[in-house]
């Protein structure tokens, strides 16, 4: 950006672009700083100070009550590699991916058809993203009633219908089922309605000139728009992924975890550790463990993305 | 060609129809049970249609179940205070980081986003600690022991969270979309950066201040897991989505003694989600923009 031109871009861009070009004022130097002392004393207190106090106990042994933390060096990480602890890290992982998967395609799938200028766009839409807006705790509580052994919604309208009920929570098989379809449920909604977002920026005219140039629908769709939507379907998959790590009312409510941990995800087991356990030490080291794979998986997929880009 | 054009569109509304209907089954099966009698809802089958509406699922909530008056009040004064205080710190915040030119400006803005690359667990389980070991609260001496600190206790439920990194950067997004001659012309006229601020940038906020309002109202209505966490031991200070999942949890984990009464915690939870529901259905443009704001621009 040439000087010539930083006039206008005071108006709308965030960044100078060299400070030497830049010119700080004392005036607001002061009102800046006035405004924000208080803010960042706060952020450092309850955020910055317990990233660090969580980094600290992750090497401590503490039961958080009582005495003080005792140094207690790797064990705690060293106990992730023991288990039940890798068990919980893949489940966690595969909830997390086919979630994303299925979320990802199914609400593409949903917001090309919602943008095919269709009637009663906001009709269909608000099917679609009302589960989102709900409580995941009532509506996984409300998912362990539809399931309840005996009398549960399922179990009855299975029964009245002549057909054998079923005694879901025994089965892993079951209740990964019924975790993963509500995971998707809650979260499609929201993934269809950045898709639609997305496909809405697209310029219609870039559309007629591949009409021009004699591109079919589907051609269209594989040279135009899934490129064009690359900055949105990252987006949508690094914050699915994050999201889809921290599942935990789902896991709470509806399986607890079992049958024996088949269902068990590390948020789960970090509030238990803490909570039930009282043992701040592995919950903590629980948590950095959870950030880092966090942050790779994040920075991995930035960089794949990026690597097709420069292809 | 017509005829095909024709099939395209009938394909296209019937499969957002179907998908539709599916993502809504779950919800319109339990409400329609919500207005069964226990009676009925024994012989109920995979399209439950109630004979009559009726009401004694609601009535007996609204009764007073739990301490639901109790919980709505609660969660309304959370909202409020989440509302004003993070709405005030965010408005700031953007406007330091959007208007105003210092040294270090990106320095501090990135320090104050940083946070949200982690993942909540992290500052969750130490702020409980935090918050239990805090000198001086509930019982606890000098150095944090001996009490229960602010756990179980009204400030564990209005402490965290007043500064928040994602609204700073939304308000400073919205900041940009203002054209700055509307503040010189003031500072011309000798108007202070409050002045400013108050009576300039507030009124013109007004859209993104609406969509704060509305997803802090939803996330702070459903808000569970925090709450479970720091109060979980106090009913008298829990939120209504913590409250009325105790109540379905409870209920429903004595089936030895009878089996629970499975319309009536349906009707819980119908009760619990009909807020936001409607709330969504009445302002869904804000809700779709909001959604997309945090997403594309961010």
């Amino acid at each position: 950006m040439t000087r010539f031109s930083s006039g206008k871009r005071r108006v709308n861009s965030p960044l100078p672009s060299g400070s030497s070009q830049w010119h700080y004022s004392r005036e607001h130097t002061r009102t800046a700083w006035i405004i924000l002392t208080p803010i960042l004393i706060y952020y450092i207190i309850f955020a910055i100070f317990p990233v660090l106090a969580n980094t600290y106990l992750s090497f401590m042994k503490w039961n958080g009550i009582t005495g003080l933390p005792v140094w207690n060096g790797l064990d705690n990480y060293v106990r992730y590699f023991y288990p039940p602890y890798p068990q919980i890290i893949l489940n966690t992982f595969i909830f997390a991916l086919t979630t994303m998967f299925i979320q990802v395609i199914l609400g593409f799938g949903m917001a090309l058809l919602l943008n095919q200028k269709v009637r009663g766009l906001g009709f269909y839409r608000s099917m679609w993203y009302i589960p989102t807006i709900t409580s995941t705790a009532i509506m996984a509580q409300m998912v362990s009633i539809f399931i309840s052994p005996y009398g549960g919604v399922v179990n009855n309208v299975l029964s009245n219908m002549g057909m054998p009920i079923v005694i879901w929570q025994t089965s892993p098989f079951w209740m990964r089922l019924i975790i993963i379809l509500f995971s998707l449920w809650r979260g499609v909604g929201g993934t269809m309605v950045l898709f639609l977002a997305g496909l809405q920026g697209i310029h219609p005219e870039l559309y007629d000139a591949a009409k021009v140039d004699g591109a079919n629908g589907w051609q269209q769709l594989r040279y135009l728009t899934i490129p064009l939507l690359k900055p949105t379907t990252l987006f949508i998959i690094v914050t699915n992924i994050i999201g889809g790590f921290q599942i935990f009312e789902a896991v709470q409510l509806i399986s607890k975890g079992g049958p024996f941990n088949q269902t068990n995800v590390m948020l789960l087991q970090i509030y238990s550790d803490a909570f039930t356990n009282s043992d701040f030490g592995t919950a903590s080291s629980g948590a950095t463990i959870m950030a880092l794979l966090l942050l790779g998986a994040s920075i991995v997929m930035i960089r794949l993305m990026s690597q097709e880009d420069a292809k | 060609m017509k005829t095909q054009r024709y099939l395209q569109r009938l394909f296209i509304h019937g499969v957002l129809l179907v998908g539709g209907v599916a993502m809504m089954y779950p919800l319109l099966f339990a409400l329609a049970v919500s207005f069964m009698t226990e009676a009925e809802y024994s012989q109920v089958s995979w399209l439950p249609l109630p004979r009559h509406l009726y009401l004694g699922n609601y009535f007996q909530l609204f009764a007073g179940a739990g301490n639901i008056w109790l919980w709505a009040f609660n969660t309304l004064f959370r909202i409020a205070w989440y509302i004003i205080v993070p709405g005030a710190t965010s408005i700031l915040g953007g406007y330091v980081f959007a208007r105003l030119r210092f040294r270090g400006r990106n320095l501090v803005f990135i320090f104050l986003l940083s946070a949200l690359l982690l993942p909540g667990i992290v500052f969750q389980v130490p702020s409980y600690v935090m918050l239990a070991r805090w000198p001086l609260a509930g019982g606890n001496n000098l150095i944090g022991l001996g009490g229960s600190g602010f756990i179980n206790e009204w400030p564990a439920l209005l402490i965290p969270g007043l500064v928040n990194s994602y609204y700073i950067f939304f308000f400073r997004q919205s900041f940009y979309a203002i054209p700055i001659d509307y503040e010189e012309a003031a500072r011309v006229d000798g108007a202070t950066t409050f002045q400013i601020l108050r009576l300039i940038y507030l009124p013109m906020l007004g859209p993104a201040i609406a969509v704060m309002v509305i997803f802090q109202s939803v996330a702070l209505w459903n808000d569970y897991v925090w709450p479970w966490i720091a109060v979980g031991g106090n009913p008298n200070v829990w939120p209504v989505a913590l409250g009325f999942q105790q109540i379905m949890a409870s209920s429903y984990k004595v089936p030895g003694v009878g089996i629970a009464n499975y319309p009536f915690l349906l009707t819980v939870a119908m009760v619990a989600s009909m807020p936001p529901v409607l709330l969504f259905l009445f302002l869904q443009r804000y809700f779709v923009e909001g959604v997309q704001g945090f997403g594309i621009k961010g």
